[in-house]
């Protein structure tokens, strides 16, 4: 099953995709995090993260880039956090014109490793279109990603003020 | 006029051709694009811009008016009228359709 959770910063998106992860079994949850520790900011923000799965029994895996690399259990819960990290780090990394393949691949070849992937995406497409250059191709490629993934998830959700309103599927 | 709404990059296009059962090649013909832009353009007459607009099968605008309040009075004024344009376009249409990730949703309908 692939489940996509989509919202905007701090929409609650994070804990309601950790939410869903919780149903299942506790050896079998995988997490893949995805932000490279840059800056102070960056190390508060992922403590932030960390404390939230705390005693949830997660195992963290960390995928910069390259996601199809990334080999997980047969039939485990995977929490993937989030695709706005992973397009940003692929997109200014050494491979950026194929970041939009290399992360579609990874997704596909993850949903044949795991029993429930659940995506967490970023809505960062309304915010008006005087964009462009680098900030330009960013939101191309999320938007094109978004669509692309959400086509062949089971399940998408939109989270607003931390409550999930289902786009797609939704029987969980 | 069937009017297709929702963020940048989220399928707009491509649902305004499923709708229509047309080629990209065709849209331009039968559908009025990206119209969030043209509405600067034509602030002062927003109303008769609309009733324009209405006269295509198809109508779609980019949500632009999510984010801060931009600094620049050109991009203000611009992001305003456009949002305005969007109401008074969703007013006239049959149907209103928002787009999220490619998966449209029926917000006024019902679709033809």
């Amino acid at each position: 099953m692939f489940t996509m959770v989509v919202g905007g910063a701090a929409s609650g998106k994070s804990a309601f995709a950790e939410s869903l992860v919780l149903r299942a079994p506790l050896e079998h949850r995988i997490y893949i995090a995805t932000m490279e520790p840059f800056d102070a900011e960056c190390l508060r923000r992922i403590e932030k993260h960390r404390a939230m799965r705390a005693e949830k029994g997660f195992q963290t895996v960390e995928c910069y880039r390259d996601l199809s690399s990334v080999r997980v259990p047969k039939g485990s819960t995977v929490l993937l956090e989030c695709l706005g990290n992973l397009c940003a780090n692929e997109l200014y990394g050494p491979e950026g014109s194929r970041a939009e393949e290399a992360i579609f691949s990874g997704v596909q070849r993850l949903l044949t490793q795991c029993s429930h992937l659940i995506l967490v995406s970023n809505e960062v497409c309304s915010g008006g279109t005087k964009y462009a250059g680098d900030t330009l191709s960013y939101l191309k490629l999320m938007g094109r990603l978004n669509c692309r993934l959400a086509a062949l998830a089971d399940n998408l959700c939109e989270v607003v003020c931390g409550v999930p309103v289902w786009h797609k599927g939704g029987s969980l | 006029m069937i009017f297709i709404t929702g963020p940048l990059f989220s399928g707009k296009r491509h649902y305004a051709m499923e709708l229509l059962g047309c080629e990209e090649q065709d849209l331009a013909a039968r559908a009025a694009l990206d119209v969030q832009d043209l509405a600067a353009q034509r602030a002062d007459d927003l109303e008769a811009l609309a009733r324009e607009l209405a006269q295509y099968e198809v109508v779609t605008a980019a949500e632009v008016g999510g984010g801060v309040v931009p600094m620049d009075p050109g991009e203000r004024a611009s992001r305003e009228a456009a949002g305005r344009l969007c109401v008074l376009l969703a007013q006239q249409a049959q149907a209103v359709v928002r787009v999220f990730c490619g998966v449209p949703t029926v917000l006024k309908g019902p679709l033809p």
